[in-house]
């Protein structure tokens, strides 16, 4: 008997030890998730990798903070806002004293922008593997170089040179990227925009479905915008006429109903996050409401980007623009839901009204709003822009003029005339102007007084220091990390 | 026996012969009351002599009235009495304070704790009960030197966070339990009545037979068994008792509030916001509408025994926690069957398995901040019957009504655990033996919050349900092969192993609202409107252990120990590329006493020397981390109805060459008995270095991957001494015994990878409050230091430039002397990590009763009062130490003016940090155990009636609930947001054995 169990035992401990020793029982993977090596073998692997990169597009970093700050903030047209203790780091983007690792915004930005960008070569990367629609797929990539070039337009806005990531980098290259000059960066924009209009789709030949969705004109219209940021203007205008000749998009007759629900993916709009605020989930929503939101009563937000008084004095006196763009103490709301009430905690109480949005499901953080990128309005100055500068002011003209046409709606002729002058100089002031009243609070002014040189004249009050501000500093970690392979901005 | 047999035969023959004499009678009982049969009666330098009786009497004839007596038990103290004349001698002999035989458990077998060669402390079931709690871990708080326990919170049902010897990773730090054989990580399950020991494995010799899972130490719980030969005895165990918070915290009434309001608003250039702040009075103590005193009772029915066949332990055990703050209790229901069958004589076979129930509620979230937090001002209900408005400057829910609104948070637990398991005697001395280990859990949790409006920001549009499922798998088996042979003055013991384990767990829940109805016949989802529903489903990635392992003991002359081990473990949780590792240790030990040159003095009883060396290893690090996954829910909104566009892809980086941490363990001890073992003392030197430390290394952000991967890079050192001295006496019949213990603990980051000058821990008001730096601590407090108060404009312009701040503000320190104030002033401002830990108690016993008390407490570590940090949204109230402030030059350099957060005052700097040292009265009892005499005619054989209480007297200087601050999380230890306080108790109890 005993030898039996004996034996049987020894079996029984042989067998298992041989069995155990098998390094595939360790083998596990995890539970309801693809592994990164099984990723783009489907053709939905390729449409869910580039809609990943737009999702980058609405979060905290890209979006939020890091963005208000280094565009309005920063700029002439906004102060901090908020109460003055509320994150008091921001007001170091009022008086210019943010540097290399102070405050954390500006390491967000990078590293926000950063990360579009590995989702977006992530896509480029991998979608080619992808057996699939030849025509959906070259789409998907257009899409995907279109964020791309868009992630990287304003890093080198922000940061003049920078490493130039192109693809995904593998371990021994983690450490050791140089800052490419900034006109290589420019030349993979472009590159990417121009790729991206060969085979992006009119935004009236997409499917209902896919509205929101980058299109030919809107690679257009930011290539035009890239061109005249780097002052050629004759592909800005090349570019802004091919939008406009397409007769895709129109002006909405009311200025004051852009920012509106109603305006979302309007007739006007050539590219714009897009964000949605769902019943019990903030999955399609982004931050950007919340952050300018009034603060106090009704209770809609934090209160910051404050619209500053030297923006209030840039508009023409009746410029009903004015009105739509800051939202006073004692303003009915634009829906007529309240009245915005005195917060004593506030200094210069107001608001950037084009940031507010109606009731939406969930609370605040849920924010409902799509953020206008690129508007038309913007194309059509961008257009009168580069005319001008290429000697045609009598085109400028007509397209200013329909910008401030539209701004004066049915209000008598003397609110926002059209403008008659053909001075080259003075017609590139009031386009300069147009822009800034046309599209103010909208998180473009920063990168217009840096383009147009005016950033020194206007800001030096304040902090401005030439030669150094028009770039923002290097984030300190990069620098450490690389052991100085990247290089510091100048005067940082 | 034997001998004592003829011992007895050859007394009474003698007896027999004598004449003339006295004869003196008594009893021999143990402290306990329990008679002593067969103790042995000496008359001191004689041969006459006796054995006690059955039921403990004995009668001895001598010729010397005035003779001395020396009363002798195996595995009691010996006691020599002087009969002065007496002819009736009751005498009480005491355990031996440390038996040379006693048996310990060790990893996957048992040694004489005379035989150890590492460093392990076993404390018994007993002890442990003098503790009321859910986790019977709590009650090894200042009982075993080098084991921190602290709680993370004081909520019904809640398990402590252990520290052995320090922290010896950025990642999980917590030790491994094993109970009866099974490897798990929390032992919530069990109850403390069903504990026979606790064995600590503190060195590598102890638990580098654990291999990859050792290094945070080890703690091997034995649940009771049936004893052979012992008739079925019944056992009732029971306490009651009330529990209320240790203290409150000094808060600001309502008039003293409202004064500091008006400051705020002053300050900030405002307006007082109220005329008169005197017409509050008092207001509102939110501390008093919280907190409860909560009942705490226990309830263990037992019945053990055992024959030659069969031993048996089955218990029933009650446990019923009320929370100290309202709506909070934890329940658990234990059936417990501790079986061995002797079937054949070459094969036993048993099974040691429970059934848990449990169920708890949770209080509202965030309510003990709440409390604190809460405008003093608003009352609990105003005159119109409705909660007062809290939110409106506070910023917070009113407690009250959180209470009714939002304390439905039901969890409900059922656990089958335990092992099965079979020994078969192959060959003499060969022993194999098969154990198959399993713990199955099912856990289900419920919470509802009704519709409510108490303001605008305290409201619940919907009513809502949640409900959620967990379920969670985990089997072990063990096989092992046991060879035991003594010859001649050599002892060997092999030990052979093989082992697999398997972890799975998956979840499943949802919630829906609007319900329609609002009892709790309606809390399903099933009852909530399907256009609402949310769902979610996981699974835990399954985890898979292969290990095998090897170990000798060897012994020579007794004297000569000699413990080598080797463990090859194989781990899933580990990359493709790192799966296997192995963990040596090898340990000698000296028994100095044994000796001949110890034989001729009679005051060490013992004296052994030890040394060991191991390596461990960590796998407690983050799952997954090795296997790059697709990242879900990336989704876009597209669509003129604006529709989630499921989106996913890769956002980051992993490592497959991810593998275990190590740590390299040194351990030299002395352990030394004296006085007959009166005296004992341990003490032991540990140098711990753990090395490749599971980090997040910083790769550049233009990399672009949303995380930095994990690499194993980080080295800590801990290292300190344990010490344990024990005393015992005795003094007539009073029965007495002191000891006390303490351990420090060393503990320096050496390194922590490529591009991490420091780790960032806690991040409050968006800076850092703890900081990991190479030469430091684990997870120290890290911000500016105040070298005072700005007193006037002067003081402004005259210290280094510290951006906008005005008199009365905190004025920092520039400790890099640059001129300037800025984040690069931060430093290291102290560790939550105590230098000392300890531990005293004393005890006594007389006439039946007994008394004992135990104290515990550390120092040198401090503790970040969070909780006064977190303002700027409304103005929440005010700790008293705010009435310290400042208000004109001159008033004060500690306390800034009143400002309601933000810079400069509010950033983390040693204002908020706090010195955390304490001492506690951890336990005092006094029991009284009736007579033998009395008892025999009611039916029991042991009645012991106590009153204890826990927790009863505190010293700190920490202003907050408790000095307790734990946190799993090894970066974030010591920061009070307002946990749950723990508790003081007061308890009666009784044991009784039928």
């Amino acid at each position: 008997m005993k030898k039996h169990i004996i034996r049987l035992l020894g079996l029984a401990l042989f067998t298992l030890s041989v069995g155990g020793c098998n390094k595939d029982v360790l083998n596990v993977e995890p539970q309801a998730q693809i592994l990164e090596e099984n990723y783009f073998q489907k053709p939905e692997h390729a449409v869910w990798a580039v809609n990943a990169i737009y999702n980058q597009l609405r979060t905290w970093n890209v979006i939020s903070f890091p963005f208000i700050s280094m565009t309005d903030i920063v700029s002439d047209d906004a102060l901090k806002g908020s109460t003055p203790a509320d994150s008091e780091r921001l007001s170091t983007f009022d008086n210019y004293t943010y540097g290399p690792s102070f405050p954390e915004e500006i390491q967000l930005a990078w590293r926000g922008y950063y990360h579009g960008i590995f989702r977006a070569n992530s896509a480029i990367q991998g979608i080619p593997k992808v057996e699939m629609d030849p025509v959906l797929k070259s789409r998907l990539i257009g899409e995907a170089k279109f964020l791309r070039a868009h992630y990287y337009f304003y890093l080198v806005r922000w940061f003049g040179d920078i490493p130039l990531i192109d693809r995904l980098l593998v371990p021994s290259e983690y450490y050791n990227q140089p800052r490419a000059p900034k006109a290589e960066v420019y030349n993979l924009i472009i590159q990417d925009l121009k790729d991206a209009i060969e085979v992006l789709p009119e935004k009236s030949q997409y499917a209902a479905a896919d509205l929101g969705r980058v299109t030919k004109g809107s690679a257009r219209g930011i290539l035009a915008k890239v061109y005249l940021t780097i002052g050629d203007y004759v592909n800005a205008e090349k570019y802004a006429l091919e939008v406009i000749n397409s007769n895709q998009y129109a002006l909405l007759p009311q200025y004051n109903r852009i920012f509106l629900p109603e305006g979302q993916n309007s007739s006007e709009s050539v590219f714009e996050i897009q964000a949605t605020a769902l019943e019990g989930s903030q999955a399609g929503a982004s931050p950007w409401n919340m952050i300018q939101g009034v603060r106090g009563t009704p209770n809609l937000g934090w209160g910051f980007n404050q619209p500053s008084d030297d923006l209030i004095a840039a508009y023409e006196s009746g410029d009903p623009r004015r009105d739509a763009t800051i939202l006073y103490v004692g303003e009915v709301l634009p829906d007529g839901s309240a009245i915005v009430q005195d917060n004593p905690e506030m200094v210069n109480e107001r608001y950037n009204q084009k940031a507010w949005t109606p009731d939406h499901p969930g609370l605040q953080d849920n924010g409902p709003s799509n953020i206008r990128i690129l508007r038309y309005a913007d194309v059509l100055l961008i257009a009168a822009e580069a005319l001008n500068e290429n000697n045609k002011p009598m085109e400028a003209l007509t397209y200013i003029n329909l910008v401030r046409a539209r701004a004066r709606g049915t209000r008598p002729i003397t609110v926002v005339p059209p403008l008659t002058i053909t001075d080259q100089t003075q017609l590139r002031q009031a386009i300069w102007r147009e822009r800034r009243v046309e599209l103010a609070m909208e998180q473009h002014r920063w990168f217009e007084l840096v383009r147009t040189g005016q950033a020194a004249a206007k800001l030096a009050p304040l902090g401005f220091v030439a030669g150094k501000h028009e770039l923002f500093p290097i984030p300190q970690s990069e620098i450490d990390l690389t052991e100085g392979i990247i290089m510091q901005n100048p005067m940082y | 026996m034997f001998g004592k047999k003829i011992l007895f035969a050859a007394l009474l023959l003698w007896c027999g012969m004598a004449a003339a004499q006295v004869t003196v009678k008594g009893t021999v009982t143990d402290a306990s009351g329990e008679t002593l049969i067969g103790a042995n009666i000496l008359v001191k330098n004689s041969t006459t002599g006796t054995i006690t009786e059955i039921d403990g009497t004995y009668e001895l004839t001598l010729s010397d009235a005035f003779a001395t007596l020396v009363f002798s038990y195996t595995g009691y103290t010996t006691q020599e009495i002087s009969l002065k004349g007496n002819t009736t001698l009751d005498v009480v002999l005491r355990e031996e304070a440390q038996l040379i035989n006693e048996v310990v458990v060790v990893g996957y077998g048992t040694q004489r704790k005379s035989d150890l060669t590492g460093a392990v402390t076993s404390v018994k079931g007993e002890e442990l009960k003098k503790i009321a709690a859910s986790n019977p871990v709590q009650a090894l708080q200042g009982k075993v030197a080098g084991v921190q326990v602290s709680a993370a919170s004081g909520r019904p049902g809640e398990g402590p966070v252990v520290r052995i010897r320090g922290t010896g990773t950025l990642n999980g730090a917590a030790p491994i339990y094993v109970v009866d054989g099974l490897i798990l990580n929390n032992i919530d399950f069990l109850n403390t009545a069903d504990i026979e020991s606790m064995e600590i494995l503190k060195d590598a010799s102890a638990a580098a037979i654990y291999g990859t899972r050792g290094a945070n130490g080890v703690i091997i719980i034995t649940t009771r068994k049936g004893t052979r030969g012992q008739k079925p005895r019944v056992s009732f165990n029971s306490y009651y008792g009330t529990q209320q918070p240790e203290r409150r915290i000094a808060l600001t009434n309502a008039t003293e509030y409202a004064q500091l309001v008006n400051e705020t608003s002053v300050n900030s250039g405002g307006q007082p916001t109220y005329p008169d702040p005197t017409v509050f009075g008092e207001g509102t103590d939110w501390q008093d509408v919280i907190f409860q005193n909560g009942a705490i009772q226990n309830y263990n029915l037992s019945v053990s025994g055992g024959s030659e066949s069969m031993l048996f332990n089955i218990s029933g055990d009650v446990f019923r926690q009320e929370g100290i703050v309202k709506s909070s209790y934890f329940n658990r229901y234990t059936l417990r069957i501790n079986n061995e069958y002797n079937f054949f004589k070459w094969m036993k076979f048993g099974h040691n398995t429970a059934f848990v129930f449990s169920d708890n509620n949770r209080e509202p979230g965030g309510i003990v901040f709440n409390a604190l937090a809460a405008d003093p001002t608003a009352p609990v209900r105003d005159s119109t019957g409705n909660y007062g408005n809290t939110s409106r400057n506070s910023n917070v829910g009113n407690p009250a009504a959180q209470l009714e609104y939002n304390s439905y948070n039901r969890g409900y637990g059922q656990q089958f655990a335990g092992n099965v398991f079979t020994d078969v005697y192959v060959l003499k001395n060969l022993t194999a033996r098969s154990s198959f280990g399993f713990s199955l859990v099912n856990n289900r949790n419920k919470s509802y919050e009704p519709q409510f409006y108490v303001n605008e920001r305290q409201q619940n549009p919907e009513s809502r349900i949640f409900a959620g499922v967990f379920r969670g798998v985990d089997w072990q088996w063990e096989n092992t092969l046991n060879y035991q042979k003594d010859w001649k003055n050599h002892r060997i013991n092999l030990l052979g192993g093989y082992t697999v384990q398997a972890v799975t767990g998956e979840g499943i829940g949802g919630s829906r609202n609007r319900l329609i109805g609002d009892t709790e016949n309606f809390f399903y989802l099933d009852s909530g409107d399907d256009q609402t529903a949310t769902n979610y489903q996981f699974a835990n990635t399954p985890e898979r252990y292969v290990s095998t392992l090897l170990r000798i003991n060897y012994a020579l002359h007794d004297k000569y120990l000699l413990t080598a081990s080797v463990r090859r473990d194989g781990s899933s949780r580990f990359g493709s590329e790192r799966r296997f590792g192995t963990f040596p240790s090898v340990a000698v030990a000296w028994r100095v006493i044994e000796e001949p040159f110890m034989k001729n003095q009679n005051i060490l009883t013992n004296l052994k020397l030890r040394g060991s060396w191991g390596r461990l290893g960590n796998d407690k690090i983050p799952s997954n981390e090795a296997i790059p996954v697709v990242v879900n829910g990336l989704s876009a909104v597209f669509g003129p109805d604006e529709v989630l566009n499921f989106g996913a892809g890769v956002t980051g980086l992993a490592n497959p060459f991810l593998q275990w941490e190590e740590a390299r363990s040194l351990n030299a001890g002395i352990e030394l008995g004296a006085f007959e073992n009166r005296l004992t003392l341990e003490l032991d030197y540990y140098h711990r270095r753990s090395s490749k430390i599971l980090v997040r290394v910083p790769i550049p952000d233009y990399v672009g991957s949303a995380i930095s991967p994990f690499v194993n890079a980080a080295d800590v050192v801990n290292s300190g001494i344990d010490v344990m001295l024990n005393w015992r006496g005795q003094i007539g019949k009073l029965g007495y015994r002191i000891g006390a213990l303490a351990s420090t603990v060393h503990n320096e980051v050496k390194s922590l990878g490529r591009g991490n000058a420091f780790l960032r821990g806690a991040i409050i008001s968006g800076e850092p409050a703890t900081s990991t730096v190479i030469g430091g601590p684990i997870g120290a407090f890290y911000g500016y230091q105040v070298a005072g108060i700005y007193q006037n404009a002067e003081d402004v312009a005259k210290y280094p430039n510290q951006g906008i701040v005005r008199p009365g503000d905190l004025r920092f320190a520039d400790t890099n002397g640059d001129g300037i104030i800025n984040p690069d002033d931060r430093v290291f401002l102290g560790s939550p990590i105590p230098d000392l830990i300890y531990g005293f108690n004393l005890g006594f016993d007389l006439a039946g009763f007994d008394f004992s008390a135990d104290f515990n407490g550390m120092s040198g570590n401090m503790i970040l009062n969070a909780k006064k940090m977190a303002r700027g949204f409304g103005i929440p109230n005010y700790e008293t130490s705010f009435l310290d402030r400042w208000t004109s030059e001159g008033s004060g350099d500690s306390e800034p003016r009143i400002t309601n957060g933000g810079y400069p005052n509010f950033n983390v700097s040693d204002r908020f940090l706090e010195d955390g040292s304490f001492m506690r009265l951890r336990s005092v009892q006094l029991g009284y155990t009736f007579p033998k005499k009395l008892l025999s005619k009611a039916g029991f054989s042991s009645l012991r009636l106590y009153v204890s209480g826990n927790n009863v007297l505190l010293w700190t200087n920490y202003s907050g609930y408790s000095p307790e601050i734990g946190s799993e999380n090894v970066l974030e230890v010591g920061i009070d947001r307002g946990i749950y306080p723990t508790s003081r108790t007061f308890l009666v109890g009784l044991s009784a054995n039928f």
